[in-house]
């Protein structure tokens, strides 16, 4: 049967218009609700990241409210609290990494970037997810990053070692993501502002969706050595879905030395 | 259960039999024809480089094993070549060419080594162009006593082992997701892309070049163009160059067990005519022992389900760990 609005009884009408106006306060305030039954979940249920993230943050140019200057542009912070709560030694070794940024920061010489460095410098990193683990694949040197998602912990001292990206076991609260990662090595910096951490970090990550095509991502970083009490980074990562758009392997480390090769004819 | 996994045992046995695994291809002689089946059984201790003198031929047809939810044929898991590494391209047992320190036990004769990765032309050798074989000559001297930057292999310098060079380097994983077979390898990174899309355009040149992929039954077919021609096919210096084209296929064993790469290797520029390469490869299963280098994992135990198999982070920049490994041993806190 069909109807007509227009056919109806004028307190149909309004019935009908407020009707309308109501699901779009619904709307306005229900974002969330609506964006956890949509967002891409893996057969099990769980969350699904596969896909090609990014941030569009300038948490790469120093996590803590800068002004510009000449290698960076000005940035309102990525810091819970502005501030990293650097032991009084720890805070002089920034000092002195953010002088020499120029030649020390490690990300120039191509070497990976680390957690959570990684996840916010420029670049694409692609997410592919089972139930069992995530991997994280980034442009930036091409590194992999394994999350653990089957209920495994940390392997014992005599087991472990120390990584570029850590030991990664993660598990789900609800339809987050809780990654806890340790045994690192000492080797990466967070930003190109020259803030660091040694090797006793410990990063826990929450990774969660706001909407289908964005990630709010947050890390908690805790370090005896060089921090007073843990604090957190929090960013947006946002999906690629330009036509066509892939990962190219950015393996830049080789560009020092990669003129070498292949032989040429004609070529010494 | 039990059953199963000393079928799976047995299985392997045949394998490793015929695969002893040596840090040195030379003493393989010796050790081969004193072999039992007990010590063969054992995982070669401190990491080995297994050899088949042959291997069966898998025909391209239907998949009739499982299969994922998007329809791909189920071969996730942990894969290596079966024949020696990255030594020798077309003499996989043969040691390095040109090497001034000669194994003492003389090489069995070469129709007793395993067969050269180039199946065609039937002479087991890369056609080359008369340029190009110089090279490759010049190679063989230069890499033992490396006086110019073009005679280390970059492998040696972290660069990624390319095409096809990282199916015979150490063990790998293949991980398969909807649109996508990823190979995960000791020294760089290939995805796969199965949804059709264009290549890159063409000046964008890469160590593991730009794969597009789909499945014929059995078979996995890859076209590869972009390749940046940098990352050479082993110590013995054959290469390509930023012109090659490669069609490869990965044909499976419907039990799963094992896949032949076949692959045909174009490049007017460097070869006279296109040349076919044959790798074998095998799976590796969590019953298995780790070794150090064709299954160079962990095995650890999920709590309630079971063994399973964990693959370390592979990285490597300037040399910076242990074999080129990034890793340390964490220190005691």
């Amino acid at each position: 049967m069909k109807t007509n609005l227009n056919n109806k009884p004028s307190w149909v009408r309004k019935l009908g218009i407020s009707t309308l106006l109501a699901a779009g306060i619904l709307a306005q305030f229900g974002i969330a609700t609506a964006a956890e039954q949509s967002i891409p979940r893996l057969a099990n249920g769980k969350p699904d990241f596969s896909g090609i993230w990014q941030t569009t943050s300038a948490a790469d140019y120093g996590l803590e409210p800068h002004a510009n200057r000449k290698d960076a542009p000005p940035f309102i912070g990525a810091v819970e609290g502005n501030t990293i709560p650097y032991l009084p030694q720890a805070l002089e070794q920034k000092k002195k990494n953010f002088e020499n940024r120029a030649t020390d920061d490690p990300s120039l010489k191509g070497y990976t970037l680390g957690v959570p460095r990684g996840i916010y410098y420029p670049e694409p990193f692609q997410i592919f997810e089972r139930a069992a683990d995530i991997n994280i694949v980034h442009q930036f040197g091409h590194s992999v990053r394994t999350i653990h998602t089957n209920g495994t912990e940390h392997p014992g001292l005599e087991d472990s070692n120390d990584w570029w990206l850590g030991d990664n076991r993660g598990h789900w609260e609800g339809d987050v993501l809780v990654n806890d990662v340790k045994n690192f090595n000492d080797k990466t910096w967070l930003d190109r502002a020259g803030d660091f951490h040694s090797d006793a970090l410990h990063v826990v990550e929450r990774w969660k969706f706001i909407d289908p095509n964005t990630i709010e991502y947050k890390a908690t970083l805790d370090d005896a050595k060089v921090y007073s009490r843990p604090w957190t980074i929090s960013a947006l990562l946002h999906r690629h879905r330009e036509k066509n758009f892939q990962l190219i392997e950015d393996y830049r480390y080789t560009t020092d030395y990669d003129q070498y090769y292949p032989p040429q004819a004609g070529k010494k | 259960m039990k059953n199963r996994m000393s079928q799976g045992k047995l299985g392997l046995t045949s394998l490793v039999l015929g695969a002893l695994s040596f840090a040195s291809v030379a003493t393989f002689a010796a050790e081969a024809t004193t072999a039992k089946p007990a010590q063969a059984q054992q995982a070669p201790a401190g990491g080995g480089i297994g050899y088949e003198k042959s291997f069966p031929k898998i025909e391209s047809g239907k998949w009739t094993g499982p299969k994922l939810a998007d329809g791909q044929p189920d071969v996730n898991g942990h894969w290596s070549n079966t024949i020696s590494n990255h030594s020798n391209f077309t003499d996989p047992n043969g040691g390095i060419p040109g090497d001034p320190k000669p194994p003492k036990t003389p090489l069995p004769p070469r129709n007793e080594r395993a067969p050269s990765r180039v199946s065609d032309p039937a002479d087991g050798q890369v056609p080359f162009q008369p340029w190009a074989q110089e090279k490759v000559n010049q190679f063989h001297v230069g890499f033992h006593n490396p006086t110019e930057p073009q005679y280390i292999e970059p492998l040696a310098r972290c660069a990624p082992a390319g095409v096809p060079k990282s199916l015979y380097w150490h063990g790998y994983e293949i991980a398969q997701y909807p649109g996508y077979v990823v190979f995960f390898f000791n020294s760089g990174t290939r995805i796969i892309h199965l949804d059709g899309k264009p290549h890159l355009p063409e000046n964008i040149k890469l160590w593991n070049a730009d794969s597009r992929g789909h499945w014929e039954g059995n078979t996995l077919v890859v076209d590869v163009t972009n390749h940046n021609g940098k990352a050479m096919f082993g110590r013995s210096g054959e290469f390509i160059s930023e012109n090659g084209h490669v069609v490869e296929k990965y044909i499976f064993a419907n039990d799963g067990k094992r896949y032949n790469y076949e692959a045909v290797f174009t490049d007017p520029s460097v070869y006279t005519r296109p040349f076919t390469v044959t790798i074998p490869a095998r799976k590796w299963t969590a019953d298995e022992k780790p070794n150090g280098w064709h299954f160079e994992t962990r095995v650890v135990n999920v709590p309630g389900q079971g063994p399973t198999i964990e693959r370390d982070e592979r990285i490597c920049a300037e040399n910076n760990g242990g074999f080129g490994m990034g890793a340390e041993k964490t220190a005691k806190k």
